[in-house]
């Protein structure tokens, strides 16, 4: 594939788990801006889609590239992806400094004064065992570990879901704040509309694994001269009508 | 990565490092105590002239100790495959946290490779140290009880605990690959674990060279020598022959001087119907009626003086069953998901 622009491209993406299908004939073609949200219903396919953009999964059929190549195509592609999965996983049993030390040693591009300083500014004790952490706090490290390798696209699954409002308000932030340190993209994915209508500025309606809306928020909002709420309500009906 | 890869084992290699440290000290007490036992019945022995029954009994003191430490360390690859190579991959892989490691600008082959490797290499240290300290404690006995091939014995000796450590680490992290948690995955390793360590003695070192033949022809005294008479199916054969200095890997049924096997009527006549000659041997009469018969054996046999070259054989083959077992782990875990 050529060089493009798109921070993702998927073309008749399909992705399979045995018989289920959990993704079907997905087409996308996403310029870079500056966040990009994912919404849909529990068992759309959004964490599959995410799952896939990162290389974490590979696809049962179709095509997917992720800032022109294929995702995870190796070292030097995978420093320039940023991903927090699901439920923000860490090692337990490592203290946060040694988390801080895992991602200076596993990535070339490591940036420790943004790591330190977004750690200091959560407020996370650097001899705490992640494992002590809060849902919260965990939250943070992992999205402390993902930027400070200096990403050119975060990724990030549902990343505020288990966080009561005020981390999610603070994680929200914090996540606002260092993509415009890093001048990277983001993708996002949530089940709270209200989350992606505070970050987001391109969306991606996502419901039964079929893409069901696309575009930049302005411009849908636009054209369809509704709010986003409606226009996503909209949407999300038609698909499961 | 390197220090990643050791702060993720680094609990496990000191919980590993005490239990070797108890053997050893275990180890050493016993080495001290065979040469200071040794040189007691030396200095008895020179008074009477009889070393040769001396030394006897010292291998009778210390032989089933020494077998039993044999068969203890003989357990220490299964425990390295259970819990070092079998948490490696599926506790990542069950804690989610790969998704974590996965993500880090390491490809996850690197990433396997270099953990992989961490952890074979000190299990391959850990066997290497307990290998050699009993080999060392056990040396006074070993040369002179001439039971090199002992499937217990040879088994923790020398070079082979290093070579089956790193199969054990490898096969582990394999088995947590496929069965993605902790605790079936080590389960699953001990067993499998423990089958190679029954096949690898029983149907593979026999083999690993060429054994030497012996025809041995069943003189009386030669049958009355064994320590059975029996049928093996349904064919006559003589139970416990031993050869002093070699390890005795196969014996034939009893063979006619044209090579063909003994009728088993003849021999039940001899063992039942033997005419009376007043012999009085092991099996008296029986001996008698089937020496008559010009009966021979054939045994196959490993001589002690192989012991090195089969260590060395073993270990290659361990080796190089782990480096076919870690290729494979490579391949897999680029398509691995979830």
């Amino acid at each position: 594939m050529a060089k493009s622009h798109a921070v993702l491209r998927a073309s008749a993406l399909d992705k399979r788990y045995g018989r289920r299908s959990a993704l079907s004939g997905v087409d996308l073609d996403v310029p870079a801006r500056r966040i990009i949200g994912l919404v849909g219903p529990n068992g759309a396919g959004k964490s599959t889609l995410l799952q896939l953009a990162c290389g974490l999964i590979e696809p049962s059929a179709g095509t997917l590239t992720v800032l022109g190549a294929r995702p995870a195509a190796g070292a030097a592609h995978l420093a320039r992806v940023g991903f927090v999965a699901q439920d923000a996983p860490v090692y337990g049993g490592l203290t946060v400094a040694d988390h801080l030390r895992m991602g200076a040693r596993m990535n070339p591009g490591w940036d420790d004064a943004l790591a330190r300083h977004r750690i200091g500014q959560a407020g996370l004790p650097l001899t705490q065992r992640a494992g002590r952490l809060s849902g919260g706090q965990r939250a943070q490290l992992a999205l402390t570990l993902a930027a400070a390798k200096r990403p050119e696209l975060l990724i990030l699954d549902e990343p505020a879901a288990a966080l009561d409002p005020l981390a999610r308000d603070g994680f929200l932030r914090g996540l606002l704040e260092s993509v415009a340190e890093l001048g990277a993209a983001a993708i996002l994915s949530s089940h709270l509309l209200a989350d992606v209508e505070r970050v987001c500025d391109y969306l991606i309606v996502l419901a039964g694994g079929r893409v069901r809306l696309a575009g930049d928020v302005r411009e849908l909002c636009a054209n369809h001269g509704a709010p986003l709420e409606d226009l996503v309500l909209t949407s999300l009906r038609e698909a499961s009508s | 990565m390197i220090w990643m890869s050791w702060r993720q084992f680094r609990a496990q290699a000191i919980a590993g490092v005490l239990v070797l440290g108890a053997l050893a000290a275990y180890l050493v007490i016993t080495g001290l105590d065979i040469r200071a036992a040794r040189e007691g019945y030396t200095a008895q022995c020179q008074a009477t002239g009889d070393c040769a029954a001396a030394m006897l009994r010292l291998v009778g003191d210390y032989r089933t100790r020494l077998l039993l430490l044999a068969g203890v360390l003989g357990l220490v690859p299964v425990l390295i495959g259970m819990f070092w190579g079998a948490p490696l991959i599926a506790r990542e892989l069950e804690e989610g946290t790969h998704r974590l490691a996965w993500n880090q600008s390491v490809t996850r082959r690197r990433w396997l490779a270099v953990r992989l490797g961490t952890v074979i290499l000190a299990a391959m240290l850990l066997a290497a140290a307990a290998g050699t300290l009993l080999s060392w404690a056990a040396s006074p006995v070993d040369a002179i009880a001439g039971d090199r091939f002992g499937t217990v014995n040879f088994g923790a000796r020398a070079l082979s605990p290093i070579g089956q450590a790193a199969f054990a680490t490898v096969l582990g992290a394999v088995t947590g690959l496929f069965l993605r948690r902790t605790l079936p995955a080590m389960a699953g390793t001990g067993l499998l674990v423990l089958v190679v360590l029954f096949v690898m003695p029983n149907a593979i070192r026999p083999h690993l060279m060429p054994a030497r033949h012996e025809t041995r022809p069943m003189t009386v005294e030669a049958i009355d020598a064994a320590h059975g008479l029996g049928t093996l199916g349904s064919a006559p054969v003589l139970k416990g022959i031993e050869i002093p200095g070699v390890w005795v890997t196969s014996v034939s049924e009893l063979l006619t001087a044209d090579g063909r096997p003994l009728d088993p009527k003849i021999f039940d006549d001899c063992l039942m119907r033997a005419p009376k000659t007043g012999a009085t041997g092991t099996f008296g009469d029986s001996s008698v009626c089937l020496a008559a018969r010009d009966l021979h054996l054939d045994i196959a046999y490993q001589p002690n003086e192989r012991f090195w070259t089969f260590q060395c054989l073993e270990t290659a083959l361990y080796l190089l069953l782990t480096a076919l077992v870690g290729a494979l782990a490579l391949w897999r875990i680029r398509h691995t998901s979830r």
